[in-house]
């Protein structure tokens, strides 16, 4: 069965905690800045939890939204990159081939989201970080766009994994890391092909809308929350 | 030969065979400011681009601005140069080498940039298609993709329209040098000697060249504005982009031309040439172009005011109001008010008014370039991602040494090539011969030689 | 080869001397006609106009069409690569490479047509003196086909008072 993957993010459970950061840090090899970096907006969080405060104390209230890639289906920054080095996969990811990256920045620009980075440096980790690379997904050189895949090391694992042991993947089998380590499991990562998998039946939640959807981008993720009673 | 033809071949030709002192010191300190850039290039490629203020979400600025600011200088040529030609216009004869000259530079200049930006500067050849060992092709969707291919065209098209009419010159000169100078200029001059065969597919090449250079240099800077266009974001998305970018290029252009002819006339005493209505019919270009450029301004700023689209506003009240709005006004101030003002009374529609008029559309043209990319990409749509930008060192350097680039390009180009198209000039004397035919029975009649 | 040519200082006298010679019997495609500028009123500039330019410029456009289809299209095809939900041959931008390309093939046909056509770069000796720099006009016959010195000389006289002088090519 072909696969097509999406989530889907549930902002009443999402605490802000930001484990969720830190994992995808840690599984994707991405450097930190550091504070000199980092002030100067170079900072690199492929996913991000943006906090919104809304309304005035006392009755202030605090908002979190993780934002990542969301995998648009009619993604503006590939069709931009001069060298393919973004394109759609027939799983509907957003590819990323960090080789054929020149480094023109047009698809970070083209990104509603602002969910594209790009290294201004040669990545470099303050021991002993230097020691804990995945050794399943490359390090990038100075000049390279770099994103959110969905963790597609650990989806194409597990789909040779599958494949080997002749069997269909099942649903949960397989989170990115985000999904895996967030303590609320406010994030939900699956096939969307599966109309069984929790993904494909919180998908059409009445709670849930997408994120700048009127952009027109088509993107994959779902956001649940609590809508406004009339 | 007519004492005209004299004096003009010897003013024309003086600056190739008299050199100055003061001409070796400009060189050298105009190599001085472009290995500036040199070096900052060096020192961006050898460590990345986070040399440069670029960040999250601000991937652009001083780069691209630099780029579409040359790209649209170099629109003076075409304009002037072509279009002039095509519509018969006498007065354009002393400015269209001068014209065709920014155009060939200011390309070079500007087409650089999108190898300078890149963050693997040295692959830069990917965008060129060709077949590789990875099997892989450039991206025709992408306006970076078309960039490469209008820019080409045009870079060659326009390098081709200025040497073209230079092989008669470089005949002149080759029969009036001698030494390394004869020799030189022969190899340029690729042996021409002017049979009535050669004139007629000079004269025909010029025309179909005038002709296709005209839609090259719209469809390029079309191309260029939808580098931003092209993309889904607050106040980049706008229809408006293609014309708009080709009124501000040739806007650009214009000033840019009368910026290097007051140069010109003043330096290499060519106040003969050059005259005053010569500048008072290109100011009058440019304050129809100022007229031009407020309109289009006014028509998308009313309209983005009118959408009340919230993103959009967010970005429209940055430039109108907030922290872009001093440089926004100032740019408002010389590309629309200061040259209207001046460019609209005969009295100070001098030399020295249309220059100080293109000074100020030049910096409001930069400016104009650098407004349309620093606030919309640093106030996308989600308000966590906004973010600043301050140029650094390296940025400012690059900037400072396209300048030196373009007037030392020129004044080595005015050192080796007759700034003034002489045989154009000299036909210019007398421009029914050249233009009208005598019938045969009237050639006989006339010359008769036998009642 | 001997050829002879006469220098006058202005266009009329060389139309003159140009008539002179061809009622002298010396057919139009021998006599040449050397200047500094364009002369396109006088009679001995009438000759040598052709549209090829033009035609060949149109060819090449249509040659740079083509290419930029195939290049466009062939390219898209051999790897299919799905960019921002267009299509894998999206039309649309594919014109704006097809534009370029045409024009380019039309600009660069025309540079090469007009050397091909006026013979450049010549190595070769053609007929030629350096007071054409100074504003004179040649005219000049090569001396073949038994043509005799001295007619051509007197055709040129009609021109009026100039310089000639012989040379070999």
């Amino acid at each position: 069965m072909s696969h097509r993957w999406g989530m889907v993010v549930d902002l009443d459970t999402c605490t802000g905690c930001e484990a969720c950061v830190v994992a995808c840090h840690a599984e994707n090899n991405i450097a930190t800045a550091g504070p000199d970096e980092a002030a100067r907006g170079r900072a690199m969080h492929w996913l991000r939890v943006e906090r919104y405060w809304e309304g005035e104390y006392p009755e202030a209230k605090l908002k979190f939204r993780p934002v990542l890639c969301q995998q648009c289906d009619a993604a503006p920054c590939e069709s931009v990159c001069p060298t393919y080095a973004s394109h759609h996969t027939d799983e509907g990811l957003n590819a990323q081939v960090y080789n054929r990256c020149i480094g023109t920045r047009y698809c970070a620009n083209a990104c509603p989201y602002n969910v594209r980075f790009f290294n201004f440096f040669n990545p470099t980790w303050d021991k002993p970080l230097n020691l804990q690379f995945n050794p399943d997904v490359s390090v990038r050189e100075v000049g390279v766009m770099e994103k959110c895949t969905f963790c597609v090391q650990r989806i194409k694992a597990a789909e040779i994994t599958a494949d080997a042991e002749k069997r269909e993947l099942k649903d949960g089998e397989l989170k990115p890391a985000c999904a895996q380590s967030c303590p609320a499991t406010a994030i939900v990562f699956g096939d969307l092909n599966d109309p069984e998998s929790k993904v494909s039946q919180l998908y059409g939640s009445g709670r849930g809308e997408k994120l700048l959807e009127e952009v027109g981008a088509q993107p994959k993720i779902v956001y649940l929350k609590r809508q406004a009673t009339a | 030969m007519s004492d005209y033809s004299t004096t003009l071949t010897n003013d024309l030709l003086r600056p190739l065979i008299q050199t100055s002192w003061r001409f070796w010191l400009l060189v050298v300190l105009l190599l001085g400011v472009v290995s500036l850039g040199i070096g900052a290039f060096a020192y961006q490629v050898n460590q990345g681009i986070g040399v440069w203020g670029l960040n999250w979400p601000v991937f652009w600025a001083f780069d691209i601005t630099n780029f579409v600011f040359w790209i649209g200088i170099s629109h003076a040529g075409t304009l002037i140069s072509a279009i002039l030609r095509l519509v018969n216009a006498e007065w354009r004869r002393p400015v269209t080498r001068c014209a065709e000259v920014i155009t060939v530079f200011a390309l070079m200049i500007g087409a650089m940039f999108p190898i300078v930006h890149l963050g693997r500067p040295w692959l830069f050849f990917w965008l060129m298609p060709y077949p590789t060992e990875r099997q892989i092709w450039p991206n025709f969707r992408s306006p970076l993709v078309w960039d490469f291919f209008a820019i080409s065209t045009y870079l060659t098209g326009s390098s081709l329209f200025l040497f073209l009419p230079t092989i008669p010159d470089f005949a002149l000169v080759r029969d009036k040098t001698t030494g390394w100078r004869h020799r030189f200029y022969a190899i340029l001059a690729l042996g021409w000697t002017g049979t009535t065969k050669q004139w007629h597919r000079l004269e025909s090449a010029m025309q179909i060249m005038a002709i296709a250079i005209v839609p090259v240099a719209v469809s390029v800077h079309t191309i260029v504005s939808f580098d931003f266009s092209m993309a889904p974001v607050p106040m980049w998305h706008s229809t408006i982009f293609g014309p708009y970018f080709v009124a501000g290029a040739i806007f650009s252009g214009i000033a840019a031309l009368i910026i290097a002819m007051a140069a010109l006339r003043k330096f290499l005493h060519l106040e003969k040439y050059l005259h005053p209505v010569h500048f008072e019919n290109l100011g009058k270009l440019l304050l129809m172009m100022s007229l031009l450029w407020g309109y289009f301004v006014f028509a998308e700023r009313l309209t983005t005011w009118y959408g009340n689209e919230p993103s959009e506003m967010t970005t429209f009240w940055q430039t109108q109001r907030l922290s872009f709005a001093p440089l926004y006004w100032t740019m408002v101030t010389v590309n629309f008010i200061l040259p209207v003002t001046i460019l609209s009374f005969k009295k100070l529609r001098t030399i020295t008014g249309c220059v100080i008029a293109s000074f100020g559309v030049v910096l409001g043209m930069w400016l104009e370039r650098f407004l349309i990319i620093v606030p919309t990409l640093s106030h996308k749509y989600l308000s966590y991602s906004w973010g600043s930008y301050r140029p650094r060192t390296p940025e400012i350097l690059l900037l400072v040494a396209t300048f030196g680039a373009m007037v030392l390009f020129y004044v080595l180009f005015s050192k080796l090539v007759p700034i003034i198209s002489i045989w154009e000039m000299k036909i210019g004397q007398h421009p029914q011969l050249a233009h009208e035919h005598q019938t045969a029975d009237e050639a006989s009649t006339m010359w008769r030689t036998q009642p | 080869m001997t050829a002879i040519y006469g220098l006058f200082d202005r266009p009329d006298a060389a139309q003159r001397a140009f008539t002179g010679l061809k009622r002298a019997g010396v057919p139009s495609a021998d006599i040449t006609v050397v200047s500094g500028e364009p002369f396109e009123a006088f009679e001995f500039s009438h000759r040598d106009h052709s549209m090829i330019l033009f035609r060949l410029a149109l060819a090449g456009g249509i040659i740079g069409f083509v290419l930029a289809v195939l290049l466009t299209r062939g390219t898209e095809l051999a790897w299919p690569l799905v960019t921002g939900g267009m299509p894998i041959v999206a039309w649309w931008p594919n014109l704006v490479i097809i534009f370029e390309m045409t024009m380019l093939g039309a600009i660069v046909t025309t540079v090469v047509s007009l050397l091909v056509a006026s013979k450049l770069p010549s190595f070769r000796k053609d007929l030629y003196d350096p007071a054409v720099s100074d504003g004179k006009i040649l005219v000049g016959v090569p001396l073949t086909g038994g043509r005799s010195e001295e007619s051509v000389r007197q055709a040129l006289a009609v021109g009026g008072p100039a310089v000639v002088k012989t040379t070999q090519m």
